[in-house]
């Protein structure tokens, strides 16, 4: 099966602790490696045959960001990276897959994790004017206040 | 030449939902283009983080206005994998009916829009016409035409009767033949091919690169299909075949889908004839363990993925959707390089874009 050599393979490339890896329901396996480890994960994964990158999620525990690399070939496999600075950082992976682009731009603006070497690095979902922050961080509950983005007229009346 | 930009959208006839393109051309011939989305962006994925699992599955129909139920479907096949819920084999059986007939419904509407964008409205009023069919068989099966509201935790909340099974064998039938005729009609049309022939065309290693997937992959020879080669539900207990084409331009995509909706129908009827026995749904916990899951399956545009982690709690802590728009609206900037501004609306309808599945 081609999920479980390139796990074996990652662990051995990596030099990770075979008890690590853990299974989630649905077939699916997960890897924890940490961040500076990202660009050498991915191209052992595409060099052991798996090139489809189902998504990339982005998740708040508490002051710490979890970033999951979902990869699939028949079974799911999925890297995952714990960043715990205050400006959370990361390189880009797509040199190596070109399609991860959209996925590291939503993870951008919602959670403001900055992905170096991120080919275009502007707002994929969020209004160009956007001043509400990281709408997907924690602590923030969703309200009915009017949204902070200046209208047509207002734009008008300033300039 | 002097060159201009023309913006398509985010309010354009091409475009049957909003998105925003900048077009830069030299004559007719296209540049260079850029796009922008975001136009109906809802914040479900934070939304949902705010709703119990009983209610997400109401939101999470909200997604998407043609492919509803499969992400329902995705959605609560994670949630009952949390919940190691055991979904009864006749509630399994309904819902890939629903997938398989949305399949069909979702391909004749895209057909429906393409032949409108390049000109051949008949084709347009043949398609619509026959996805009437199929909506009148779920508006009788769920009670909606396009929202079904037939998943829930633990199964599905409606079972099939006599009268159900009765229409669907009679109109599946119809709807083989005037899918048939449309596949005759178009395969050898010398219009429509000009029209989408080397149109938007993608290599195989671009499918990979942007890890392109559903029937815009498979029409340039990447062999992906959710359903058999990591069977959900029970399609493992199904006797389907994947078409498979290598051409990799619109025309491909065209044929491409037109023989899924084949394969489509021939599964419902499988389906039917194999129904089980027995109860279609089980009773869920409203709380739910703590845990992660991922899960996909296949909608009419590929591959749908969820991931749902659980902290405990009656309400999801993370709930991430990607959706098989996102992976085909990347490669359009590159479709449309080079290409004459009349066959940008070719290209724009060849990939079946579901821009509300995109934006969330």
């Amino acid at each position: 099966m081609n999920t479980e050599k390139a796990v074996n393979k990652l662990q051995d490339v990596l030099n990770l602790d075979r008890s690590i890896t853990k299974l989630m329901p649905l077939n699916e396996a997960e890897i924890t490696i940490s961040k500076q480890q990202i660009l050498l994960a991915v191209k052992t994964i595409l060099k052991s045959g798996i090139w489809h990158l189902s998504a990339i999620t982005c998740q708040q525990l508490e002051n710490d960001f979890i970033l999951l690399y979902h990869f699939w070939k028949s079974g799911g496999l999925t890297l995952r990276i714990k960043l715990v600075e205050k400006n959370p950082q990361i390189d880009s992976i797509c040199s190596l897959i070109p399609g991860a682009e959209f996925y590291e731009r939503e993870a951008r603006e919602m959670f403001g994790i900055e992905f170096l070497g991120l080919p275009n690095p502007i707002p994929l979902l969020l209004p160009d004017d956007w001043q509400g922050g990281y709408p997907m961080r924690e602590k923030k509950q969703l309200s009915h206040e009017e949204p902070k983005v200046k209208t047509r007229q207002q734009k008008g009346k300033t300039s | 030449m002097s060159k201009i930009t023309v913006p398509i959208g985010p309010q354009h006839p091409l475009l049957k939902e909003p998105l925003s393109f900048l077009v830069s051309l030299e004559g007719e011939k296209v540049t260079d283009s850029t796009l922008r989305l975001g136009y109906v962006h809802r914040g479900i994925e934070k939304l949902a983080e705010q709703r119990t699992y009983i209610q997400n599955v109401y939101l999470i129909e909200r997604i998407c206005g043609i492919c509803s139920h499969v992400h329902s479907t995705t959605y609560c096949q994670s949630v009952e994998a949390l919940l190691k819920l055991e979904v009864p084999k006749r509630g399994l059986y309904i819902r890939m009916l629903l997938c398989e007939l949305e399949r069909i419904h979702s391909h004749l509407l895209w057909l429906g829009v393409l032949a409108k964008n390049i000109g051949l409205n008949t084709l347009f009023m043949y398609a619509w016409r026959d996805r009437e069919i199929v909506l009148d068989i779920m508006e009788e099966i769920s009670g909606g035409r396009v929202s079904h509201a037939v998943n829930i935790i633990g199964g599905v909340r409606v079972d099939l009767n006599e009268k159900h099974l009765s229409l669907l064998q009679k109109s599946l039938q119809e709807l083989t033949m005037r899918v048939e005729e449309i596949l005759r009609s178009i395969e050898n049309d010398r219009s429509f091919r000009a029209r989408t022939r080397n149109i938007g065309h993608l290599s195989l290693e671009d499918i990979r690169r942007y890890c392109v997937v559903g029937p815009v992959a498979r029409a340039s020879g990447l062999d992906i299909d959710i359903r058999r080669d990591a069977p959900y539900a029970a399609y493992d207990e199904l006797d389907f075949e994947v078409p498979l084409m290598t051409e990799g331009d619109v025309w491909a995509r065209s044929i491409l889908r037109i023989l899924e909706t084949i394969q489509a129908i021939r599964l419902c009827t499988q389906i039917i004839r194999s129904l089980p026995d027995g109860p279609v749904s089980v009773s869920a916990r409203r709380r739910v363990p703590a845990g992660e899951v991922v899960s996909r399956a296949e909608a009419p545009r590929g591959e749908v993925f969820y991931y749902v982690r659980s902290d405990g709690s009656q309400n999801p802590a993370r709930l991430k959707v990607r959706t098989p728009t996102l992976t085909t609206l990347i490669t359009l900037p590159g479709q449309l390089k080079n290409m004459q501004l009349a066959d940008v609306s070719a290209v724009i309808a060849g990939v079946d874009l579901c821009i509300a599945c995109g934006d969330r």
